[in-house]
This record gives C-alpha cells, sequence and structure tokens, in this order.
C-alpha cells in the first residue's frame, strides 16, 4: 500500500461512465477495473444502466470501523 | 490611500467593479481603467493618478504566469513597480504564485473583501475572522416557552403524565440501580476518566447486568464485532486529532437565515473513526453530532467499560469511548447522545452527563414499541433518565422513528407530546423531534405522491399549533427519500434542509450521502458532500420561503384532531405502560409491537430495600478478574485487570 493510500480515512470512491450493452457487464467491467488497481475490497454504490452505458460509483475501503487503521501507523 | 484598478482583459471587468464598490464602502478612493488597455497603460495611469497601490485583474487562466511576467518586467521598467505597492488577481491567481512573482499578494475567485483590505493595510488580523473562523457554540434550544397552546391537548397530557408519575413512584429497575452506582462512583472520583476506569467493578453493579456484561468483565470476552482499543493507537489518533484541531477553519452553513442548525449523526462503530468523522463534518460546517450506540448495547443490561470498538453499527457506550470522543470534539460542537431506547438508559445518561454532554435522547413510547424494552421497564427508567438529565442540565430530544416501522404520524406525535409534558413536569428541556420522511404509513396512504413538501409542512405546522416547543426534525431528515446515487441523495437532503429552514425549526439532523448505501460503513467524504449540498441551498434560498400548497391546512387540522383523539384513548388507559401494551401509540397492525427486553425487571421500591439489590441473571463474581493475555489493551481499558 502506498503512503498515499495510508492517508485516506475510510474508503476512496471512483466515479465515472463505462461504455457497455447491460449492467451485468458494467458490474463485470467495474470488478475488472478494480482488480487492476489493486482495489480488491471495493463494492458498487451506485450504478446507472442506459443507453450508451453505465453511470457508476464504485467505492474500495482502506480502513473499515474497527480496523487497525493505516492514518494511526507511524 | 488611492487605490488603481486595471483589467487585463479586453472584456471581463466584473471582478474589478465588485472589488471597486466593496473598497470604497471601506472609503478607499479608487481609480477604475476600462477593459482592454496595455501593461504600459497600466503603469502611466499609475503615476498620473498618484496612486499607492495597484490591483492588476486578469479573469482567462491559461498563460497566466507568463502574462505576469510581463507586467511585473514592464511595471519595473517604468518604475513603477518599487515605487508602487501591485498586487494581482483572476481565476487562475492566489497568493502563492502573485509573491512567487514578486508582487505584493495575489487574489482569486474565493478571496473575500476582508482579505483584500488586510492586504491593503498589511493586517492580517483585519481577515482573522473569515480566513480562521472561530464558532461559538449556541445556546440551545433556543428560547421558547414550553406551553401547550390547545387546551384540550394540556388535558389529556396532565392526565397521562400525573399517570406516570404516580405509576413510577414506587418503582424501580436494575437499570435505575446501576445509574445510581455509577453516579456515586462517578462523583466520588470527580468524574476522572482515569480514576473511574481504574475502579474495581462491586459486585452489587455486576449481579444487575447480564452474563454478556459479566463474562466481558470476569473473562475478557468481547460481544462478536468488538475489540479493545490499544495504548498505541489511543495515543496515534490523539496525535491525529491535534493535527486536526491545529489547521481546524470551521465554516458555516447558514447564510442569512442563523437556523436550523446542522447535526449529524455518527456511530461508525469505532470511537476514533468517529472522531475523524466528527472533524470533518465539524470542518465542513455542522453545529453539533449525535452520538449512536450499537443495538445489542441496547439490549444488554449492563455497560461495558475502556476503549472498545466495533466492527458494525453503532459505537459502544463507555465513559472511555465517549471521553475519547469529548476530547475529538471543538468547544463550538453541541454534543448529543442518544439514550433514549434500551435498557441502560438511565446510565448513558449519568455517563454522558460527566462528562458535559450537551443533550441526551429519551423516549419512552419509541424505546417501548419500535427498540425492543418492555414498556414498564422504560417507563420507569425513562423517568429515572429525565431525572438524571436534569440534574446535569442536559436537555433532552425525542425522536419519533417509529414513522419507520409504519406507525402513523399523529400516534408517534402523541407519544413525543407526553415526553415533552413529562419533561416540563420534570424539570427538563424537552426538544420536539419528527422525522421527516417518506414512511410506510405516507407511503401507503399516497400523502406525498405529489411532493416531499406539504404533508411534511402539515407535520411540522401542527406541532407548532399545538405547542411552543424547540423542534428538531430529524433524524435524519428526508429519510427514506435518499438514493444510492450521490448527487440524488446530497439534494434531498439538502431541499429537507432548505424546507425546514422555511420552517423555521431550531434544528435538523442530516444524513451522508451514503443514507441509501448499506453495503457498508458510511464514509467521511459523503458526509461533507452532504454539507456541501447543504450549504448551497441554505446560499440559494437565503430567507426567500418555500410555499407549500392550500392542501396542507386540511392536513394540518386532520393531525392535530388525531392527535388529540390519541391521546384522549391514552389518558383514559388504565395506565401509559397498559396503553403502550395495548398498542393505542403503535400496534401490530402498525408494525411495533412491545418489546420484551426488562421484562417483569422491574420491582417496587419497598421490595429492592428489602433486598438491597436486584437480581437479574445469577453470575458468579471473582474479587480478582483475570488479566488480558493477547492484547495490549489501552490503560483506560484496563478497568477489569486490576
Amino acid at each position: 500500500m502506498t503512503a498515499a493510500r495510508e492517508q485516506i480515512v475510510d474508503a476512496m470512491d471512483i466515479e465515472s461512465f463505462v461504455l457497455c450493452e447491460s449492467e451485468k457487464e458494467a458490474k463485470e467491467l467495474i470488478a475488472q477495473l478494480m482488480h487492476s488497481m489493486g482495489l480488491a475490497r471495493h463494492v458498487i454504490v451506485s450504478l446507472d444502466f442506459n443507453g450508451p452505458g453505465a453511470h457508476f460509483r464504485v467505492r474500495a475501503y482502506m480502513n473499515k470501523p474497527g480496523d487497525h487503521y493505516t492514518w494511526l501507523r507511524k | 490611500m488611492k487605490i488603481l484598478l486595471a483589467p487585463l482583459d479586453p472584456v471581463h471587468d466584473a471582478g474589478l467593479k465588485l472589488i471597486k464598490r466593496k473598497l470604497e464602502a471601506l472609503g478607499y478612493p479608487c481609480v477604475l481603467l476600462p477593459p482592454d488597455i496595455t501593461v504600459e497603460e497600466i503603469g502611466e495611469a499609475a503615476l498620473k493618478e498618484k496612486v499607492e497601490m495597484i490591483f492588476v485583474g486578469r479573469t482567462v487562466g491559461y498563460g497566466v504566469e507568463q502574462l505576469f511576467q510581463r507586467v511585473k518586467e514592464v511595471l519595473t521598467r517604468q518604475g513603477v513597480l518599487g515605487k508602487i505597492r501591485v498586487a494581482i488577481g483572476g481565476m487562475a491567481v492566489n497568493d502563492e504564485l502573485a509573491k512567487n512573482l514578486g508582487f505584493e499578494g495575489g487574489y482569486g475567485p474565493h478571496t473575500r473583501i476582508e482579505e483584500i483590505h488586510a492586504l491593503i493595510e498589511r493586517n492580517p488580523e483585519l481577515a482573522r475572522h473569515v480566513t480562521h473562523p472561530v464558532k461559538e457554540k449556541p445556546e440551545f434550544p433556543f428560547p421558547h416557552d414550553y406551553r401547550v397552546i390547545i387546551p384540550e391537548t394540556l388535558k389529556y397530557l396532565d392526565q397521562i403524565v400525573d399517570g406516570i408519575m404516580d405509576w413510577t413512584a414506587d418503582k424501580t429497575s436494575p437499570g435505575v440501580r446501576r445509574a445510581q452506582i455509577t453516579e456515586s462512583q462517578l462523583r466520588a472520583v470527580k468524574g476522572s476518566v482515569e480514576t473511574y476506569t481504574a475502579l474495581p467493578f462491586t459486585r452489587d453493579y455486576l449481579t444487575q447486568c447480564d452474563q454478556s456484561v459479566a463474562d466481558f468483565f470476569q473473562k475478557n470476552v468481547c460481544p462478536p464485532s468488538a475489540r479493545q482499543i490499544t495504548q498505541d493507537e489511543v495515543a496515534a489518533y490523539l496525535r491525529r486529532i491535534d493535527i486536526a484541531k491545529k489547521y481546524f477553519h470551521p465554516r458555516v452553513l447558514q447564510h442569512d437565515r442563523k437556523t436550523p442548525l446542522v447535526f449529524i449523526q455518527y456511530g461508525t462503530g469505532c470511537p476514533m473513526m468517529d472522531g475523524m468523522h466528527i472533524k470533518v463534518v465539524e470542518s465542513w460546517g455542522a453545529d453539533g453530532v449525535l452520538h449512536f450506540d450499537p443495538a445489542w448495547g441496547a439490549r444488554t443490561e449492563g455497560l461495558m467499560d475502556g476503549f472498545l470498538t466495533n466492527a458494525e453499527d453503532g459505537t459502544p457506550v463507555t465513559y472511555a469511548n465517549l471521553s475519547l470522543i469529548k476530547r475529538s470534539l471543538d468547544q463550538a460542537t453541541l454534543w448529543t447522545v442518544r439514550a433514549h431506547r434500551g435498557l441502560n438508559t438511565p446510565e448513558i445518561i449519568v455517563l454522558a452527563g460527566f462528562l458535559g454532554a450537551d443533550m441526551t435522547k429519551i423516549n419512552i413510547g419509541y424505546g417501548s414499541i419500535c427498540g425492543g424494552t418492555d414498556p414498564a421497564r422504560l417507563t420507569v427508567d425513562g423517568v429515572e433518565a429525565i431525572r438524571i438529565a436534569v440534574r446535569h442540565g442536559m436537555p433532552f430530544d425525542i425522536p419519533t422513528n417509529e414513522e419507520l416501522a409504519g406507525v402513523p404520524p399523529h400516534k408517534a406525535f402523541a407519544g413525543m407530546l407526553i415526553m415533552a409534558q413529562l419533561g416540563r413536569r420534570l424539570g427538563a428541556k424537552p426538544i420536539l423531534k419528527p422525522l421527516l420522511c417518506h414512511g410506510p404509513h405516507i407511503m401507503v396512504q399516497g400523502l406525498m405522491d405529489q411532493n416531499y413538501v406539504d404533508y411534511n409542512f402539515a407535520k411540522i405546522r401542527a406541532l407548532q399549533t399545538i405547542a411552543d416547543f424547540p423542534i428538531w426534525p430529524g433524524e435524519p431528515i428526508g429519510f427514506m427519500t435518499h438514493d444510492e446515487e450521490k448527487v440524488k441523495s446530497a439534494a434531498t437532503t439538502a431541499l429537507h434542509a432548505a424546507m425546514c429552514a422555511s420552517l423555521g425549526v431550531d434544528a435538523i439532523t442530516t444524513a451522508s450521502t451514503d443514507e441509501a448505501f448499506s453495503r457498508g460503513p458510511i464514509t467521511s467524504a459523503g458526509r461533507a458532500a452532504a454539507l456541501h449540498g447543504i450549504k448551497e441551498t441554505f446560499r440559494f434560498f437565503g430567507e426567500t420561503d418555500i410555499a407549500p400548497s392550500p392542501r396542507v391546512k386540511g392536513w394540518t387540522e386532520q393531525l392535530i384532531q388525531d392527535i388529540n383523539r390519541t391521546l384522549k384513548a391514552v389518558a383514559a388507559a388504565p395506565s401509559f405502560v397498559d396503553a403502550l401494551y395495548a398498542g393505542l401509540l403503535g400496534n401490530k397492525e402498525d408494525g411495533v409491537y412491545p418489546g420484551r427486553g426488562g421484562k417483569n425487571s422491574v420491582v417496587t421500591a419497598t421490595a429492592a430495600k428489602k433486598s438491597g439489590h436486584w437480581i437479574v441473571n445469577s453470575i458468579a463474581v471473582r474479587k480478582k478478574p483475570v488479566r488480558a493475555k493477547s492484547s495490549r489493551p489501552a490503560a483506560l481499558a484496563s478497568r477489569r485487570c486490576r
């Protein structure tokens, strides 16, 4: 994990628009995107498929309540 | 001091015109040059007009550094720079860039006139109130006369409250007993967190607790989702909080109106994560915060102790956890600790009171029919809780979230008004907390099919007609109108906030943009986003009111009639507790039922005196609890390890 990631309080959201032909395809592309960035602990917050693709927000948790927070490390 | 204002754009000079108007209002003579001039003409005009300072503005952002480099060269060649002070400004300019280029200062689109004034006078103190604002904690609740205006309503409320006082007069409970023990201990140690947490547990306290709490103290067994926070974590957290406080410049959400105050509820599960979220919302303008505890904490007899973090919603109430939150708060932030619905209601208020919480939350009706606590038990505990709140000078709010289960507003409001009148009788300052929601009853009846405005207006207008109590819609406003999509969620919260401003309420509790998102914890960014939306909406409407449709009048009258009809039925019941069991404030048809937590635990005071204490569960008490092995809990979590 990079130093920048360690300073994120809880989660990092990525919002974008992905071209696709179904909601299912959108989810697959989003999962692929997040894994490619090394953000395995992620969840789709919102996804709205229509016309050319899907407007989405996906969230990668860096620190969840109860974790040993990265921002408390020296 | 005469000032020259010079636009370096072909057409745009609105910014400098605005600055001119404001500087002239401060008494500075200004000369504004027309647009479409050369740098050389600026220098010549400055010398001719004998000004002492020049503001050069450039709206267009691209190439701005090179342009101002040339301005510097020309003004230097003309003998202007060095003789006359020069500041620069524009969309892509800030103070850092200006100083790097050798100018006296810079101003951008968000620079306020106070900062420009401070620049002119070379006196940062002139702008300190905007660059480093200090919020003062408001006197809250705001003044009200706490009078029930409608005689019929007052008659029923007084009958019901008389009955509650009589019914509870000779009754007590394990929750009351624990509160007495804790209050006595805290008084003995003058509220010191360290000393209190180091005290050995008394047998008397443990005999009033459930087995899970006894296991925590005697066997180091935490609830499944909880763990102790280590000393190192606490120390590192406090360093983080100190840094946050160092750079803290609170924003103000309200615009022309000074109300409503804006509260957020926290309870991520962890006091340290809560603290970070609190620092975020304080910075982004929230006026107050509310502590939410986990559901299991409300259904368990007894409180645990030390620094505890929970991996699920709701942050455990312990004296150490609350003290950590307290240390995180800004001096201006109003702090409420929820206590209203469970088996530890009186004791939580004791802890909150000793830590100086500003307010608490108590609602016997909600906790009994929607919170899982036995009505008899919560009536006894609720009355004692109000008395404790009064002793500690804490107003309490009365939430009506039973609407979320399907209880019609008039029943929820009747219960709320009973609590309010009970509070007044006991010397408290109760706060009405109607839920502004698209709840089940409203959905089924189609009351918000046209809009979200009218019926909410009717609810607040009904309360304002019945009595003059502080009104603080929550919890949060707009419940069940939110969407997982962030902008929609921020918009609905912000619009409900604007509606509440129109209604003249005292405060509101607002959601983050994660309100409708249930697959993970709420995020700090979601909290900031919602507050951005509220601030912009307050700015947009200013003092302009939202006007509801004429249907509000009929709905308001109907609600008042229904509230009085409900109160009449409760007043006619054998007792308030019987009314709760009978479902007069919400029944199975509405989606709620009497809770079972603490059932049969109420005892009469005379019985209690004979036995000395009340046995809830039979538990063995070790005099010397076991020491923690694997973890290194924070010092304040070591109460059971002594």
